[in-house]
Protein backbone atom coordinates (compact mmCIF):
# COMPACT_ATOMS: atom_id res chain seq x y z
CA UNK A 1 0.00 0.00 0.00
CA UNK A 2 1.28 3.16 -1.01
CA UNK A 3 0.50 5.50 2.18
CA UNK A 4 2.82 7.74 4.21
CA UNK A 5 2.35 8.42 7.50
CA UNK A 6 3.91 11.28 7.17
CA UNK A 7 3.83 13.25 10.24
CA UNK A 8 2.41 13.71 13.26
CA UNK A 9 -0.67 16.27 12.49
CA UNK A 10 -0.07 19.45 14.90
CA UNK A 11 3.17 19.70 13.83
CA UNK A 12 4.38 22.00 11.45
CA UNK A 13 6.07 21.33 7.72
CA UNK A 14 6.81 23.59 5.34
CA UNK A 15 8.43 21.43 3.40
CA UNK A 16 5.47 18.66 3.27
CA UNK A 17 5.37 18.99 -1.11
CA UNK A 18 9.14 18.05 -0.99
CA UNK A 19 8.98 15.56 1.34
CA UNK A 20 5.89 13.65 -0.45
CA UNK A 21 6.66 14.26 -4.13
CA UNK A 22 9.58 11.71 -5.31
CA UNK A 23 8.21 9.13 -2.47
CA UNK A 24 4.57 8.44 -4.08
CA UNK A 25 5.31 5.78 -6.85
CA UNK A 26 3.25 5.32 -9.83
CA UNK A 27 2.49 2.41 -11.01
CA UNK A 28 -1.00 3.50 -12.26
CA UNK A 29 -0.91 7.07 -13.55
CA UNK A 30 -4.42 7.37 -14.49
CA UNK A 31 -5.81 6.28 -10.60
CA UNK A 32 -6.39 8.45 -8.25
CA UNK A 33 -3.36 8.06 -5.54
CA UNK A 34 -4.79 8.31 -1.77
CA UNK A 35 -2.45 9.15 0.89
CA UNK A 36 -3.14 10.25 4.52
CA UNK A 37 -1.08 13.51 6.05
CA UNK A 38 -1.48 12.96 9.56
CA UNK A 39 -4.35 10.86 10.45
CA UNK A 40 -7.54 12.99 9.98
CA UNK A 41 -6.58 14.52 6.47
CA UNK A 42 -6.88 12.17 3.56
CA UNK A 43 -5.11 13.75 0.63
CA UNK A 44 -5.86 12.69 -3.09
CA UNK A 45 -3.56 13.39 -5.72
CA UNK A 46 -5.35 13.19 -9.33
CA UNK A 47 -4.51 13.41 -12.84
CA UNK A 48 -7.87 14.15 -14.83
CA UNK A 49 -9.71 10.97 -13.29
CA UNK A 50 -12.20 11.05 -10.18
CA UNK A 51 -12.96 10.12 -6.99
CA UNK A 52 -16.46 9.99 -5.02
CA UNK A 53 -16.11 11.66 -1.68
CA UNK A 54 -19.16 12.67 0.72
CA UNK A 55 -20.75 15.50 -0.08
CA UNK A 56 -18.60 18.70 1.45
CA UNK A 57 -15.86 16.39 2.88
CA UNK A 58 -13.46 18.66 0.70
CA UNK A 59 -11.37 20.97 2.78
CA UNK A 60 -8.47 22.60 0.16
CA UNK A 61 -7.38 21.61 -2.76
CA UNK A 62 -4.43 22.66 -5.23
CA UNK A 63 -5.17 22.75 -9.03
CA UNK A 64 -8.00 22.36 -10.79
CA UNK A 65 -10.95 20.89 -9.28
CA UNK A 66 -14.90 20.29 -10.10
CA UNK A 67 -17.32 18.89 -7.87
CA UNK A 68 -20.33 17.75 -9.02
CA UNK A 69 -23.29 16.02 -7.05
CA UNK A 70 -24.17 12.57 -7.95
CA UNK A 71 -27.87 11.90 -7.71
CA UNK A 72 -28.55 9.24 -5.11
CA UNK A 73 -25.02 8.08 -5.07
CA UNK A 74 -24.26 8.20 -8.49
CA UNK A 75 -25.90 4.32 -8.94
CA UNK A 76 -28.72 5.29 -11.40
CA UNK A 77 -32.03 5.59 -10.55
CA UNK A 78 -32.59 2.21 -9.24
CA UNK A 79 -29.95 2.74 -6.60
CA UNK A 80 -31.30 5.40 -6.04
CA UNK A 81 -34.55 4.42 -5.40
CA UNK A 82 -32.64 1.53 -3.18
CA UNK A 83 -31.10 3.82 -1.29
CA UNK A 84 -34.12 6.08 -0.36
CA UNK A 85 -36.15 2.60 0.49
CA UNK A 86 -33.25 1.34 2.75
CA UNK A 87 -32.50 4.26 4.50
CA UNK A 88 -28.42 3.70 3.11
CA UNK A 89 -28.63 7.38 1.76
CA UNK A 90 -25.59 9.17 1.34
CA UNK A 91 -24.67 12.37 -0.40
CA UNK A 92 -22.00 11.86 -2.77
CA UNK A 93 -20.00 14.18 -4.95
CA UNK A 94 -17.44 13.44 -7.71
CA UNK A 95 -14.80 15.32 -7.73
CA UNK A 96 -12.80 15.60 -10.84
CA UNK A 97 -9.68 17.46 -11.95
CA UNK A 98 -6.09 17.71 -11.63
CA UNK A 99 -3.70 18.49 -8.82
CA UNK A 100 -4.26 17.38 -4.95
CA UNK A 101 -7.19 17.36 -3.09
CA UNK A 102 -7.64 17.25 0.81
CA UNK A 103 -10.58 15.67 2.69
CA UNK A 104 -11.71 15.81 5.72
CA UNK A 105 -14.86 15.32 8.17
CA UNK A 106 -15.48 16.77 11.95
CA UNK A 107 -11.90 15.40 12.69
CA UNK A 108 -13.07 11.93 12.41
CA UNK A 109 -9.59 9.51 12.15
CA UNK A 110 -9.06 7.85 8.42
CA UNK A 111 -8.59 4.72 7.04
CA UNK A 112 -7.51 3.71 3.96
CA UNK A 113 -8.49 -0.11 2.62
CA UNK A 114 -7.17 -1.41 -0.93
CA UNK A 115 -9.70 -3.53 -2.20
CA UNK A 116 -8.44 -5.69 -5.11
CA UNK A 117 -11.44 -7.01 -6.67
CA UNK A 118 -13.21 -8.16 -3.44
CA UNK A 119 -15.75 -6.41 -1.36
CA UNK A 120 -15.85 -4.22 1.55
CA UNK A 121 -19.47 -3.94 3.62
CA UNK A 122 -18.97 -0.33 5.00
CA UNK A 123 -21.82 1.98 6.67
CA UNK A 124 -22.86 4.75 4.61
CA UNK A 125 -22.40 7.28 6.71
CA UNK A 126 -18.49 6.18 7.39
CA UNK A 127 -17.79 5.81 3.83
CA UNK A 128 -15.58 9.52 3.20
CA UNK A 129 -13.73 8.91 -0.09
CA UNK A 130 -14.21 5.76 -2.62
CA UNK A 131 -11.99 5.42 -5.94
CA UNK A 132 -13.61 6.90 -9.10
CA UNK A 133 -13.92 2.74 -10.77
CA UNK A 134 -15.29 1.34 -7.36
CA UNK A 135 -18.95 0.12 -7.57
CA UNK A 136 -21.57 0.72 -4.74
CA UNK A 137 -24.55 -1.02 -3.83
CA UNK A 138 -26.12 -1.72 -0.52
CA UNK A 139 -27.04 -5.15 0.80
CA UNK A 140 -29.47 -6.52 3.62
CA UNK A 141 -27.80 -7.19 6.66
CA UNK A 142 -30.70 -8.34 8.55
CA UNK A 143 -31.16 -8.69 12.20
CA UNK A 144 -27.68 -6.95 12.86
CA UNK A 145 -28.36 -3.95 11.71
CA UNK A 146 -31.42 -2.88 14.07
CA UNK A 147 -29.24 -4.09 16.50
CA UNK A 148 -26.44 -1.35 15.37
CA UNK A 149 -28.97 1.29 15.04
CA UNK A 150 -28.07 2.04 11.41
CA UNK A 151 -30.73 0.10 9.93
CA UNK A 152 -31.41 -2.94 8.13
CA UNK A 153 -29.06 -2.01 5.09
CA UNK A 154 -25.15 -1.88 4.66
CA UNK A 155 -23.55 -0.11 2.06
CA UNK A 156 -20.94 -2.49 -0.05
CA UNK A 157 -18.16 -1.35 -2.13
CA UNK A 158 -16.55 -3.81 -4.68
CA UNK A 159 -13.90 -3.72 -7.53
CA UNK A 160 -10.62 -2.34 -7.46
CA UNK A 161 -9.28 0.44 -6.12
CA UNK A 162 -8.51 2.23 -2.17
CA UNK A 163 -11.61 3.21 -0.42
CA UNK A 164 -11.35 6.19 2.77
CA UNK A 165 -13.41 5.34 5.93
CA UNK A 166 -13.84 7.14 8.55
CA UNK A 167 -14.03 6.04 12.44
CA UNK A 168 -14.71 7.71 15.57
CA UNK A 169 -10.80 7.15 16.91
CA UNK A 170 -8.25 5.28 15.29
CA UNK A 171 -9.84 1.66 14.10
CA UNK A 172 -8.27 -1.52 14.72
CA UNK A 173 -8.19 -4.49 12.09
CA UNK A 174 -9.00 -8.00 13.68
CA UNK A 175 -8.54 -10.73 11.09
CA UNK A 176 -11.18 -13.78 11.55
CA UNK A 177 -9.97 -17.46 10.62
CA UNK A 178 -12.30 -20.36 10.32
CA UNK A 179 -10.35 -21.62 13.92
CA UNK A 180 -11.33 -18.04 15.68
CA UNK A 181 -14.37 -15.91 14.99
CA UNK A 182 -15.12 -12.58 16.34
CA UNK A 183 -17.86 -11.44 18.32
CA UNK A 184 -17.98 -7.60 18.16
CA UNK A 185 -20.20 -5.09 19.72
CA UNK A 186 -22.65 -3.19 17.34
CA UNK A 187 -21.83 0.03 18.13
CA UNK A 188 -17.98 -0.03 17.25
CA UNK A 189 -18.17 -2.22 14.39
CA UNK A 190 -17.32 -0.04 11.59
CA UNK A 191 -16.73 -2.42 8.63
CA UNK A 192 -15.74 -5.32 7.10
CA UNK A 193 -14.16 -7.72 4.06
CA UNK A 194 -13.51 -10.63 3.02
CA UNK A 195 -15.68 -13.89 2.71
CA UNK A 196 -17.74 -13.96 6.71
CA UNK A 197 -20.64 -14.57 7.81
CA UNK A 198 -22.14 -13.01 10.78
CA UNK A 199 -24.75 -13.12 13.00
CA UNK A 200 -26.48 -11.77 15.79
CA UNK A 201 -25.16 -12.89 19.27
CA UNK A 202 -27.76 -12.61 22.14
CA UNK A 203 -26.88 -12.06 26.03
CA UNK A 204 -30.16 -11.37 26.97
CA UNK A 205 -30.87 -13.28 30.05
CA UNK A 206 -33.55 -12.60 33.05
CA UNK A 207 -31.26 -10.36 34.92
CA UNK A 208 -31.39 -7.93 32.00
CA UNK A 209 -35.11 -7.82 32.41
CA UNK A 210 -34.45 -6.82 35.85
CA UNK A 211 -32.23 -3.99 35.10
CA UNK A 212 -29.04 -5.88 35.93
CA UNK A 213 -27.72 -6.07 32.33
CA UNK A 214 -23.67 -5.78 31.73
CA UNK A 215 -24.46 -3.43 28.74
CA UNK A 216 -23.75 -5.85 26.56
CA UNK A 217 -26.53 -7.83 25.47
CA UNK A 218 -25.85 -8.12 21.76
CA UNK A 219 -22.77 -9.16 19.81
CA UNK A 220 -22.30 -9.53 15.79
CA UNK A 221 -20.42 -12.97 15.02
CA UNK A 222 -18.06 -13.14 12.39
CA UNK A 223 -17.14 -16.19 11.40
CA UNK A 224 -15.01 -17.54 8.38
CA UNK A 225 -12.27 -15.86 6.46
CA UNK A 226 -11.58 -12.25 6.47
CA UNK A 227 -11.04 -8.72 7.97
CA UNK A 228 -13.16 -6.43 10.76
CA UNK A 229 -12.63 -3.22 11.27
CA UNK A 230 -13.44 -1.74 14.99
CA UNK A 231 -13.55 1.99 16.19
CA UNK A 232 -12.90 2.69 20.09
CA UNK A 233 -16.07 4.26 20.16
CA UNK A 234 -19.49 3.32 20.33
CA UNK A 235 -22.44 4.59 18.82
CA UNK A 236 -25.52 4.43 20.64
CA UNK A 237 -27.54 1.31 19.65
CA UNK A 238 -30.53 -0.44 20.89
CA UNK A 239 -28.82 -3.32 22.82
CA UNK A 240 -26.32 -0.97 23.95
CA UNK A 241 -28.61 0.21 26.80
CA UNK A 242 -29.33 -3.58 28.02
CA UNK B 1 9.76 33.00 23.49
CA UNK B 2 9.01 30.25 22.15
CA UNK B 3 5.84 27.68 22.65
CA UNK B 4 6.83 24.34 23.20
CA UNK B 5 4.45 21.61 22.45
CA UNK B 6 3.27 19.59 25.24
CA UNK B 7 1.28 17.65 22.99
CA UNK B 8 -1.49 18.02 20.59
CA UNK B 9 -3.40 20.27 22.83
CA UNK B 10 -1.72 21.52 25.36
CA UNK B 11 1.60 24.32 25.08
CA UNK B 12 4.40 25.45 27.29
CA UNK B 13 5.74 28.88 27.21
CA UNK B 14 8.46 29.95 29.28
CA UNK B 15 8.52 33.65 30.57
CA UNK B 16 10.98 35.95 31.76
CA UNK B 17 11.02 39.29 33.54
CA UNK B 18 10.45 42.19 30.94
CA UNK B 19 8.95 39.73 28.55
CA UNK B 20 5.26 39.71 28.19
CA UNK B 21 3.02 37.02 26.58
CA UNK B 22 -1.19 37.57 25.90
CA UNK B 23 -3.42 34.65 26.09
CA UNK B 24 -6.82 34.31 25.81
CA UNK B 25 -8.75 34.72 29.93
CA UNK B 26 -8.75 31.40 31.26
CA UNK B 27 -6.47 28.99 28.71
CA UNK B 28 -3.72 28.88 31.48
CA UNK B 29 -3.72 25.18 32.76
CA UNK B 30 -0.67 25.07 35.06
CA UNK B 31 2.08 26.93 35.88
CA UNK B 32 5.18 26.99 37.50
CA UNK B 33 7.56 29.85 39.02
CA UNK B 34 6.31 33.10 39.73
CA UNK B 35 3.93 34.23 37.22
CA UNK B 36 0.95 36.63 37.54
CA UNK B 37 -1.72 37.15 35.00
CA UNK B 38 -3.76 40.45 34.93
CA UNK B 39 -6.61 40.97 32.43
CA UNK B 40 -6.35 43.04 29.56
CA UNK B 41 -9.49 45.34 29.68
CA UNK B 42 -7.29 47.06 26.03
CA UNK B 43 -7.66 43.10 24.58
CA UNK B 44 -4.28 43.53 23.34
CA UNK B 45 -1.54 45.91 22.40
CA UNK B 46 -1.88 49.76 20.98
CA UNK B 47 -4.05 51.56 24.04
CA UNK B 48 -7.02 52.83 23.79
CA UNK B 49 -7.56 53.64 20.18
CA UNK B 50 -6.77 50.33 19.21
CA UNK B 51 -9.48 49.19 21.94
CA UNK B 52 -11.87 50.79 20.32
CA UNK B 53 -11.49 49.75 17.14
CA UNK B 54 -11.12 45.67 18.44
CA UNK B 55 -14.38 45.99 20.15
CA UNK B 56 -16.15 48.26 16.74
CA UNK B 57 -14.89 45.32 14.83
CA UNK B 58 -15.43 42.47 17.25
CA UNK B 59 -12.80 41.14 17.53
CA UNK B 60 -11.92 41.99 20.89
CA UNK B 61 -11.26 38.65 22.86
CA UNK B 62 -10.97 38.84 26.62
CA UNK B 63 -6.95 38.47 26.97
CA UNK B 64 -4.67 38.43 29.75
CA UNK B 65 -1.04 39.80 30.20
CA UNK B 66 1.33 37.09 31.43
CA UNK B 67 4.46 38.27 32.97
CA UNK B 68 6.50 36.81 35.41
CA UNK B 69 9.64 34.19 35.44
CA UNK B 70 8.68 30.74 35.10
CA UNK B 71 6.60 28.04 32.06
CA UNK B 72 3.31 28.45 32.21
CA UNK B 73 1.28 25.65 30.15
CA UNK B 74 -1.84 26.75 27.92
CA UNK B 75 -4.45 24.98 26.59
CA UNK B 76 -8.35 25.55 25.21
CA UNK B 77 -11.39 23.21 25.09
CA UNK B 78 -9.71 20.38 23.86
CA UNK B 79 -9.19 21.89 20.90
CA UNK B 80 -5.72 21.29 18.80
CA UNK B 81 -3.29 23.77 18.95
CA UNK B 82 -0.80 24.58 16.11
CA UNK B 83 2.07 27.05 16.88
CA UNK B 84 2.99 29.48 14.09
CA UNK B 85 6.20 31.32 14.07
CA UNK B 86 6.72 34.23 12.61
CA UNK B 87 9.75 35.97 11.08
CA UNK B 88 8.54 39.62 10.40
CA UNK B 89 5.37 38.72 8.37
CA UNK B 90 1.74 39.10 9.07
CA UNK B 91 -0.52 36.06 10.21
CA UNK B 92 -4.65 36.47 10.00
CA UNK B 93 -6.25 34.73 12.08
CA UNK B 94 -9.64 35.26 13.64
CA UNK B 95 -9.35 36.46 17.24
CA UNK B 96 -11.18 33.51 19.15
CA UNK B 97 -8.81 31.38 17.86
CA UNK B 98 -5.96 32.85 19.10
CA UNK B 99 -4.94 30.65 22.42
CA UNK B 100 -1.79 32.80 23.46
CA UNK B 101 1.49 34.89 21.72
CA UNK B 102 4.09 36.69 21.94
CA UNK B 103 4.20 40.22 23.67
CA UNK B 104 6.59 41.29 20.59
CA UNK B 105 4.32 40.63 18.08
CA UNK B 106 2.06 43.89 17.08
CA UNK B 107 -1.32 43.16 16.67
CA UNK B 108 -3.89 45.07 14.33
CA UNK B 109 -7.37 44.69 12.93
CA UNK B 110 -8.05 43.96 9.35
CA UNK B 111 -10.68 45.07 7.27
CA UNK B 112 -11.73 42.73 4.70
CA UNK B 113 -13.29 45.07 2.71
CA UNK B 114 -10.20 46.50 2.18
CA UNK B 115 -9.04 43.62 0.67
CA UNK B 116 -11.53 43.05 -2.18
CA UNK B 117 -13.80 45.71 -1.52
CA UNK B 118 -17.55 44.84 -1.78
CA UNK B 119 -16.08 41.35 -2.66
CA UNK B 120 -14.39 41.04 0.44
CA UNK B 121 -16.85 41.92 2.69
CA UNK B 122 -19.28 39.38 0.99
CA UNK B 123 -16.02 36.72 2.13
CA UNK B 124 -15.78 37.84 5.48
CA UNK B 125 -19.58 36.99 5.42
CA UNK B 126 -19.92 33.99 3.95
CA UNK B 127 -16.74 32.49 5.69
CA UNK B 128 -18.30 33.55 8.88
CA UNK B 129 -14.96 35.66 9.34
CA UNK B 130 -16.76 38.81 9.94
CA UNK B 131 -16.01 41.90 8.48
CA UNK B 132 -13.08 42.00 10.45
CA UNK B 133 -10.16 39.59 11.10
CA UNK B 134 -7.11 40.08 13.61
CA UNK B 135 -3.60 40.50 12.23
CA UNK B 136 -0.26 39.82 13.96
CA UNK B 137 3.07 41.03 12.37
CA UNK B 138 6.34 40.84 13.98
CA UNK B 139 9.08 38.07 15.02
CA UNK B 140 7.64 35.73 17.55
CA UNK B 141 5.23 33.12 18.00
CA UNK B 142 1.67 32.79 18.03
CA UNK B 143 -0.31 29.28 19.16
CA UNK B 144 -3.48 28.97 17.50
CA UNK B 145 -6.30 26.87 18.05
CA UNK B 146 -8.34 24.54 15.46
CA UNK B 147 -10.82 21.68 15.58
CA UNK B 148 -9.25 18.48 14.78
CA UNK B 149 -5.57 18.54 13.57
CA UNK B 150 -4.25 20.95 11.26
CA UNK B 151 -2.40 20.82 8.60
CA UNK B 152 -0.04 23.63 6.62
CA UNK B 153 -0.13 23.86 2.44
CA UNK B 154 2.56 26.22 1.33
CA UNK B 155 1.26 28.59 -1.12
CA UNK B 156 3.96 29.67 -4.32
CA UNK B 157 3.39 32.24 -6.89
CA UNK B 158 1.29 30.30 -10.25
CA UNK B 159 -0.05 27.49 -7.43
CA UNK B 160 -3.12 29.10 -5.82
CA UNK B 161 -4.55 26.83 -2.69
CA UNK B 162 -7.98 26.75 -2.38
CA UNK B 163 -9.49 26.20 1.21
CA UNK B 164 -13.35 25.57 2.37
CA UNK B 165 -14.08 28.67 4.08
CA UNK B 166 -15.64 26.19 7.15
CA UNK B 167 -12.04 24.82 7.03
CA UNK B 168 -9.72 27.55 7.25
CA UNK B 169 -8.03 28.65 10.27
CA UNK B 170 -5.23 31.11 9.56
CA UNK B 171 -2.77 32.07 7.11
CA UNK B 172 0.34 34.17 6.91
CA UNK B 173 2.73 35.55 4.42
CA UNK B 174 1.81 37.61 1.36
CA UNK B 175 -1.28 36.13 0.54
CA UNK B 176 -4.23 37.70 -1.45
CA UNK B 177 -7.59 35.71 -1.05
CA UNK B 178 -10.61 35.69 -2.96
CA UNK B 179 -14.02 34.20 -2.35
CA UNK B 180 -14.09 31.82 -5.52
CA UNK B 181 -17.69 30.52 -6.37
CA UNK B 182 -18.49 27.46 -8.27
CA UNK B 183 -22.39 28.29 -7.94
CA UNK B 184 -24.40 26.18 -10.49
CA UNK B 185 -27.57 25.41 -11.27
CA UNK B 186 -27.21 22.12 -9.37
CA UNK B 187 -26.58 24.85 -6.21
CA UNK B 188 -29.86 26.51 -7.31
CA UNK B 189 -32.33 23.83 -7.26
CA UNK B 190 -30.82 22.52 -4.28
CA UNK B 191 -28.49 19.81 -5.92
CA UNK B 192 -25.07 21.02 -5.16
CA UNK B 193 -21.92 19.31 -3.97
CA UNK B 194 -21.40 21.29 -0.76
CA UNK B 195 -18.40 22.97 -2.28
CA UNK B 196 -19.92 25.85 -3.93
CA UNK B 197 -17.81 28.43 -2.15
CA UNK B 198 -14.17 28.31 -1.44
CA UNK B 199 -11.50 30.61 -0.48
CA UNK B 200 -8.78 31.23 -3.01
CA UNK B 201 -5.09 32.15 -1.75
CA UNK B 202 -2.73 33.30 -3.68
CA UNK B 203 0.85 34.86 -3.62
CA UNK B 204 3.99 33.22 -1.12
CA UNK B 205 3.18 31.94 2.30
CA UNK B 206 0.80 29.54 4.00
CA UNK B 207 -2.38 28.63 4.45
CA UNK B 208 -3.40 26.74 7.80
CA UNK B 209 -6.38 24.28 7.25
CA UNK B 210 -8.14 22.13 9.75
CA UNK B 211 -9.27 18.38 9.61
CA UNK B 212 -12.89 19.54 10.77
CA UNK B 213 -15.61 21.71 9.15
CA UNK B 214 -16.60 23.12 12.43
CA UNK B 215 -15.77 26.25 14.06
CA UNK B 216 -14.66 26.21 17.02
Amino acid sequence: MAVHFAKPLSGSGSSLRTLFRPRVCRYLPSVAMFRLQGSKVLAVDMTGDSVKAKNGSMVAYEGQMAFKKMTGGGEGLRGMVTRRLTGEQMTVMEVRGQGTCYFADRASEINLVRLTGDTLHVEAGNLLCTDGGLRTGTTFTGLRGASQGTGLFTTTVEGTGQVAMMSDGPAVVLRVTPQYPLSVDPGAYIAHQGNLRQDLQSGVTFRTFLGEGGGEAFQIRFEGDGLVYVQPSERTTAGGDL
Amino acid sequence: MPFREVNSKMVEAAVSPGQKLFSQRGAMLAYRGDVSFTPNIQGGQGGVMSMIGRRVAGEATPLMTVEGSGTVMFGHGGHHIQVIQLSGDTLCVEADRLLAFDGTLTQGTLFLGAQGGVMGMVRGQVTGQGLFTTTLKGHGAVAVMAHGGVIELPITPGRPVHVDPQAYVAHHGDVRNKLSTALGWRDMVGRGSGEAFQLELSGSGAVYVQASEEKL
